[in-house]
């Protein structure tokens, strides 16, 4: 028996008539719906078999079954099963439990759904205002489908995001909404006693730009992944794969096994400059712009490289449902090769210059310390969960596209701190050149005239769902699509690696010096775009208001003294 | 000619200290493998900054005071400097305790602003530039009094002569100090904690803008040729040429040098942590103590 | 040790030598392949509108403004330069360029329109219908941001199921004073 039928008999067993029926789905995937109040048991029923949880989706499904439906998925790292609970609340009482106090990680997903849809969650601990601007008027739920996407309320002024007090003895530095160590606007509101982190809030979702509103009112099924593409400015092809492969996980598609092996390529290619990127930047972080440069300067190849692969230099744009648009020749395939065995050897270089390095050592050994148990807590991913001693990576686990016929290894580190984060990513530069090359032999076999893309025969059915798992470079980013009619999804989530992670920042923070700040918070390479993609168009008039310069003066006096 | 010379020692601290920067901003962009910006790139900046508008963010007379204390005081320090080994019109005013007096309170003016503007990175910035000048200063003055105990006198070109001793070990064991020193002197990496751009913004010059800033630029630039200047015109003056103008060519290739070697340990460096650089300091200062016990009984 | 490591620093920088480019004093020419300003063949293009329906930015705008004469027009500052219209153009009149210096003061530089003269049907007299709702229209009436590429603004419009009242209550409603200290 595998572990997908334990699983459902179990909770069948359990659950009684709260369980209320299953899906046909690929062995790898478990949806079941089941009462709302089976919810809270049903997870930690999940949970005590060994599932990691990873995000709660929810959508407004009054016009169907007069009901709000929430979905918790929980993975299965060592059996490659993902599970989705899916429960209704009646859409004129929208309530559930809240699975905050069992699964912290739970926490932002809930606020996000009390923001969005006005589902109320019983018993959260924190439930602040998470995704909407701060001036954006209660009681009106944008991603409810009577929401137009283009609403435009009027914006309000001296509306303030109400933070904590700072705890007694401390004082408060704002990191944010600008700070050169914060690439986006984010604000962390960071309590410091002398030099000492005791603790911080995170307030974010500032720039939130409504694309999952979007891919569900406007664009149809093969818009999306052009615009899923910008969700991240770096691990776009991840977004956009991602949606592909959700898409056709629920329309039962099977794409060409050459384009299976070109999106690993484009993967693999976006990992290797995104690590350059972040080791470059976390050199910058602490002081060492020579690393920043140089590794910049080794990155800079493989733009190159992908600007003549696929036409850009980041937005690659090759991934459409059922396939990719452009092929990787015979004489493009040498090129790659050729850019890599470039890349290989100055990383390697470089690598040897700085990992001895004492210095490097001093600022990132035992900084920003987080155990394997809080790790689990917090449900982290990616580069950060492996430098803590947690070997999961979804490519292995959940093996996707070609991954399942390639072989490589997972690095893990057991430090849990940022060097260990630095290790983690300068090994996986390695494997990720080493799964290139297979997969262009790979490519070098299969007939070169395979169509790339999958013709789509007739429209995709309504109300079915697919979930699907990349692992970015910075983690594993989760797409959930719920097909719809209109040649669009009905619902559409994106879950980025920074949402998880981001989530344990301050708790990395703590008792850490605030000259660490900006490594600790660079190390699990936040990206803010990913984290706010969704909701809300958020369109402010665009009002000019001429200020004097003095009450400028005034105003920004008064916001830095008023803490 | 004593009047003279404390415009040759101005003239000289002014035009060659933005030449210098652009020196390190240069040396640093080719380790970073960049074409870096030109070397009188920093003359611009400054002239630029000048003619912006003096934006004031703090309504205090402190904040307004502050960068022109910083400057006068930092002018004043290389106004009294000996030129070619001589003294001056003001050297009979002005001894070796008026130097480090003055350098001091080109510091601290830095810090009255940054305390003043009431800015959070400010005062960190500032709280980590209190702990660097007590760290700092005792090794300065230690440097300039083992050369004052030497000769056996107050007086600036006595003291720097003394430094200049080389026949003794205290000589070489404060040399190693002060090169060790140096990096933390004209606060480059790993030693720009103060400024800190990617943790506090800058830190004291964060409210500065405009002309303000500008002198706060100047002042640092000054303040870092006077450091390098201090191992050429003092550790090294005996290698010193009869002929002025020579004197001060050799005193200019000798601060180029040093300035590469500053942006070549900076460049190859990550930003040590405050609570690091102070244990670091504090090696420094036992170790010039000794230079000066050293110096005292004769050695 | 420690020195050993800054020289092997050093020696990168050493051998890499100046990577940077003096860009926009020398040109830097884009790869073959490059996606750059898609280009219209007004020669080749038949007016289908494969372009219009298919742009996820939504930047191509068709209309036809008498019996004969249709309007194509495509306004490059929404572009994401996807590229999406050149694969689907059936008569390959849309070819993606190498120019990447695209900004601009003046939107009609990055602008291009098209006016095509259309033949009419022998048998109905006409061939477009502009009463009928079709996905054309739709094109007009849905959107992003500034929703009229024709007039080039935003319109403020509500798809047809909102509720008119829950537009009100935005209007009318009561902002949060400032927040107690």
């Amino acid at each position: 028996m595998n572990k997908k039928e334990f699983l459902a008999g179990l909770l069948k067993d359990k659950l009684g008539s709260d369980f209320l029926g299953q899906e046909v789905s690929s062995d790898h995937r478990l949806f079941v719906d089941i009462e709302k109040e089976a919810l809270l048991p049903a997870v930690k029923l999940i949970l005590e078999q060994g599932g990691r949880y990873q995000v709660g989706i929810s959508y407004d499904d009054r016009k169907n079954h007069q009901s709000f439906a929430l979905i918790h998925t929980l993975a299965f790292d060592r059996d490659g099963l993902l599970v989705a609970l899916r429960a209704f609340a009646p859409g004129n009482n929208p309530e559930f439990d809240s699975i905050t106090p069992v699964v912290p990680g739970a926490g932002w997903s809930e606020r996000e759904y009390h923001d969005l849809l006005g589902l109320n969650f019983k018993g959260h601990p924190n439930p602040k205002r998470l995704v909407l601007s701060d001036d954006w008027p209660e009681g009106i739920y944008p991603l409810r489908q009577d929401v137009p996407h283009d609403l435009m309320p009027p914006s309000a002024e001296e509306v303030a995001f109400r933070l904590e007090q700072a705890p007694p003895g401390t004082s408060v530095i704002p990191f944010g909404p600008f700070h050169s160590s914060l690439h986006e606007p984010a604000h962390f509101s960071v309590y410091v006693d002398g030099e000492d982190i005791k603790g911080c809030e995170y307030r974010g979702f500032m720039t939130h730009r409504g694309i999952e509103k979007l891919g569900q009112t406007e664009l149809t099924y093969n818009d999306v992944p052009f615009v899923a593409e910008r969700i991240c400015g770096i691990c776009g092809s991840v977004h956009s794969t991602n949606y592909a492969q959700a898409v056709e996980a629920a329309a039962g598609l099977k794409i060409p096994q050459r384009a299976e092996f070109i999106r690993v390529v484009i993967l693999e290619l976006e990992r290797l400059h995104s690590h350059l990127l972040w080791l470059g930047v976390a050199g910058h972080l602490i002081g060492f712009d020579t690393v920043f440069m140089q590794a910049w300067r080794i990155r800079e190849k493989i733009m190159w490289l992908a600007e003549s692969l696929t036409g850009n230099r980041k937005t690659y744009g090759l991934i459409i449902i059922g396939g990719v648009r452009r092929n990787i020749t015979k004489e493009k395939a040498e090129d790659i090769r050729r850019v890599l065995q470039e890349v290989e050897k100055e990383t390697l270089t470089l690598e040897k210059a700085i990992i001895k390095d004492k210095t490097i050592h001093k600022r990132t050994r035992g900084v920003g310390y987080l155990s394997k148990e809080d790790a689990i807590k917090w449900n982290l991913v990616g580069p950060v969960a492996r430098a803590r001693g947690l070997d999961i990576d979804v490519r292995r686990d959940h093996p996707y596209a070609a991954y399942d016929e390639l072989k490589f290894d997972v690095p893990v580190a057991e430090t849990g701190d940022v060097w260990g984060t630095l290790v983690v990513r300068l090994k996986e530069i390695y494997e990720a050149i080493k799964i290139i090359r297979q997969c262009l032999d790979k490519l070098a076999i299969l007939p070169e005239n395979e169509p790339l893309a999958l013709e789509l025969e007739g429209p995709i059915p309504a109300g079915k769902q697919g979930l699907s798992v990349v692992e970015a470079p910075r983690g594993e980013a989760v797409h959930y699509v719920l097909t719809g009619e209109e040649n669009r999804p009905e619902r559409w989530r994106v879950r980025a690696p920074t949402y998880p992670n981001l989530q344990a920042v301050p708790d990395m923070l703590l008792n850490n010096k605030l000259a660490d700040f900006p490594i600790i918070v660079g190390s699990i390479d936040p990206c803010i775009s990913c984290t706010d993609r969704v909701m809300v168009v958020e369109l402010r008039e665009r009002r000019v208001r001429i200020v004097a310069r003095q009450e400028l003066e005034k105003i920004s006096r008064k916001m830095r003294l008023g803490r | 000619m004593k009047i003279v010379a404390v415009f040759i020692n101005l003239v000289f601290f002014l035009l060659l200290a933005p030449f210098l920067e652009g020196v390190m901003r240069k040396i640093t962009a080719r380790v970073q493998s960049r074409q870096g910006p030109p070397l009188y790139q920093p003359y611009l900046d400054l002239l630029k900054l000048l003619r912006k508008e003096n934006l004031v963010s703090a309504e205090n007379w402190a904040f307004r005071l502050a960068p022109l204390l910083a400057f006068a005081s930092m002018l004043a320090a290389v106004a009294i400097l000996p030129l070619h080994g001589q003294e001056n019109i003001l050297s009979h005013e002005a001894d070796l305790m008026t130097l480090i007096y003055l350098l001091t309170l080109s510091g601290f003016s830095v810090l009255i602003g940054a305390l003043s503007s009431g800015n959070p990175f400010g005062s960190v910035g500032a709280s980590r530039e209190m702990m660097t000048i007590i760290m700092l200063e005792p090794v300065l003055a230690m440097t300039i009094i083992l050369g004052a105990v030497r000769n056996g006198t107050m007086s600036l070109p006595g003291a720097l002569q003394g430094v200049a001793s080389t026949e003794s070990f205290s000589y070489f064991l404060m040399l190693a100090v002060y090169l060790l020193a140096l990096q933390a002197f004209v606060s480059r990496q790993p030693f720009d904690i103060p400024e800190a751009e990617v943790e506090i913004l800058e830190g004291p010059y964060i409210e500065y803008s405009g002309p303000n800033y500008a002198l706060f630029r100047y002042t640092l630039n000054i303040k870092r040729t006077f450091y390098a200047w201090l191992l050429a015109g003092g550790f090294l003056s005996f290698l010193r040429p009869a002929n002025l103008f020579l004197d001060l060519l050799l005193q200019t290739a000798l601060i180029i040098l040093l300035f590469g070697l500053i942006s070549v340990v900076g460049a190859t460096h990550p930003r040590f942590r405050i609570d690091q650089a102070i244990k670091y300091y504090a090696l420094l200062i036992v170790l010039s103590l000794l230079a000066v016990g050293l110096g005292v009984s004769g050695l | 040790m420690w020195l050993w490591n800054k020289i092997k620093q050093l020696a990168i920088s050493w051998k890499s030598g100046v990577v940077t480019l003096r860009y926009p004093f020398e040109p830097r020419p884009a790869p073959a392949g490059f996606r750059g300003q898609p280009i219209w063949d007004h020669t080749k293009c038949i007016g289908c509108a494969g372009c219009a329906n298919h742009c996820p930015a939504r930047t191509i705008f068709l209309r036809d403004i008498c019996q004969e004469i249709r309007i194509l027009l495509y306004d490059s500052s929404r572009c994401t330069y996807c590229g999406r219209c050149a694969d689907l153009c059936p008569e390959k009149a849309i070819t993606m360029g190498d120019h990447y210096e695209l900004a601009t003061e003046n939107r009609p530089d990055i602008t291009q329109t098209i006016e095509l003269f259309m033949m009419t049907c022998q048998r109905c007299g006409r061939c477009y219908d502009l009463e009928i709702k079709n996905s054309l229209d739709k094109l007009h009436t849905l959107g992003y941001r500034y929703d009229s590429l024709e007039v080039g603004k935003v319109s403020r419009q509500n798809t047809a199921e909102f509720s008119p009242d829950l537009l009100e209550k935005t209007k009318t409603y009561e902002r949060p004073k400032q927040l107690e200290k």
